[in-house]
């Protein structure tokens, strides 16, 4: 089934649709979507691209639950007092939110007192965005209710 | 820490002017890390970098992996951020090359930890010694520390840095004991404030020097300690005998610290390998030596250590 790709360009970019494989058996084709922004060179300003960031594969599987990632996503949001307008999801990465070193202890700081869990190091490196941080929070409550 | 000793009487090196506004000028060669106590740093302020031919001519400099991951931080702010960061990196290392390698043709790699290195291609004979550098960032300055033959660690703060949580809760989840005493005997939060981001940032430097990451090298399993005469020293908790214990290798405590207060805004900690011998301890410790530049590649280099721009504080 084709699904539905959204892309929204700020002028400059350009996405561009490549069929993969076609699924024997099945009348489904799944599409690889490959965006490719041209930096502006005729602006004069150095401008953001607004699109949204296509995912290179729709993931269908989550796993964490919803409800813990939209917590993560509060708990992050007030750390970093990030302007409303910011979109914070599953798959956004801290790094690309401007999450330093000591936002990231606090963020973690934070959601051990929320959710009333013990993080350890090794743990807390392996987190690159948001599902990360929720699906290890989901597995924490997990092995302390069993 | 005793400060650096003043300038020899032979001729001075060059010391990098305004280059004035042609872009696209070589950059102009500093002077050359001497010994593998010289720590060089460079810094840029983004907020003074709004040119956009300039910005443009900065992200030209960039490898395409490192433009794409640049565009995909949220928000212009950060992406400029990303790019002067790659920038920095990439000019300040030509330097060190007698401008002999462009910026855009430096490769990274990663070590085993994540730490960001120089790979450099077989044939690059010319560089007799390696290069290290270590970068950090904060929104309002990006600095960048380079040194010979020495694992390097740079942390930058802003040293008005407010925490979002209570500062001993902070140091009772992250910090050793000794350093809870320590902080929990200022009794006023500025000071107390002032005082944890000058260990964090030397418990990072550290960290990034090492080169482990945070989880090969956790805070709560060494101290710094800011002595009464400005001296910072390190300490390891001792390694619990433990046949099955593996993973932490013997944390190090040969490594030396300097802390600044830099461009009046920023708290600046740095750690390189200390390769003193034992007898050299105490007394005989050569200071390390440090310069600082404030840099607008390709438009201006000023040498600010030694001015107000750069107050050590050990």
């Amino acid at each position: 089934m084709a699904a539905p790709v959204s892309a929204v360009a700020a002028g400059s970019a350009t996405v561009t649709y490549s069929p993969a494989l076609r699924v024997q058996g099945m009348d489904a084709v799944s599409f690889r979507v490959s965006a490719s922004f041209n930096f502006p060179r005729q602006r004069a300003n150095f401008q953001s691209i607004r699109a949204r960031r296509i995912p290179k594969r729709f993931q269908v599987s989550c796993s964490a639950k919803q409800e813990t990632v939209d917590k993560v996503c509060e708990i992050v949001k007030n750390q970093l007092a990030l302007p409303e307008d910011t979109t914070v999801i599953g798959e956004t990465k801290f790094v690309d939110i401007g999450a330093d070193s000591l936002d990231t202890v606090e963020i973690v700081m934070g959601l051990e007192e929320a959710f009333q869990i013990s993080v350890d190091e090794s743990s807390a490196q392996e987190i690159q965005t948001v599902e990360d941080a929720a699906a290890l929070i989901d597995k924490l409550i997990t092995e302390k209710d069993a | 820490m005793p400060l650096p000793p003043p300038p020899s009487p032979s001729p001075s090196p060059r010391m990098p002017g305004v280059a004035g506004g042609r872009l696209f000028a070589s950059l102009p060669p500093p002077p050359p890390l001497r010994s593998r106590r010289e720590v060089h740093v460079w810094y840029l302020l983004p907020d003074e970098l709004n040119d956009a031919s300039l910005l443009k001519m900065y992200t030209e400099l960039l490898s395409p992996s490192e433009r794409k991951n640049a565009l995909s931080m949220n928000g212009e702010k950060l992406q400029k951020g990303a790019v002067l960061s790659r920038a920095l990196v990439r000019t300040t290392l030509s330097r060190y090359t007698d401008c002999k390698v462009d910026p855009r043709s430096f490769e990274f790699k990663k070590n085993k930890f994540g730490k960001p290195e120089i790979l450099w291609r077989s044939d690059d004979s010319r560089m007799e010694r390696p290069l290290h550098f270590n970068i950090s960032h904060t929104s309002s300055l990006i600095a960048c520390g380079i040194t010979m033959d020495t694992p390097i660690g740079i942390d930058v703060e802003d040293k008005k840095r407010k925490t979002a949580k209570n500062i001993l809760s902070l140091a009772r989840r992250y910090f050793t004991p000794s350093e809870i005493d320590y902080l929990a005997k200022i009794p006023d939060p500025d000071g107390q404030q002032k005082e944890f981001i000058k260990l964090w940032t030397l418990k990072e430097a550290y960290v990034k020097a090492l080169g482990r990451g945070f989880s090969g090298a956790p805070f709560n399993k060494f101290s710094i300690i800011l002595a009464a005469n400005n001296r910072i020293q390190i300490s390891v908790a001792p390694k619990v005998s433990n046949g099955s214990d593996s993973s932490c290798d013997c944390l190090s405590e040969n490594w030396q610290f300097a802390l600044a207060e830099l461009n009046s805004s920023h708290c600046m900690a740095i750690c390189i390998e200390d390769d003193s011998t034992s007898s050299d301890s105490e007394n005989g410790r050569l200071p390390l030596g440090l310069k600082v530049w404030k840099t607008i590649p390709f438009v201006e280099d000023i040498l600010v250590s030694g001015t107000e721009a750069v107050k050590l504080v050990s």
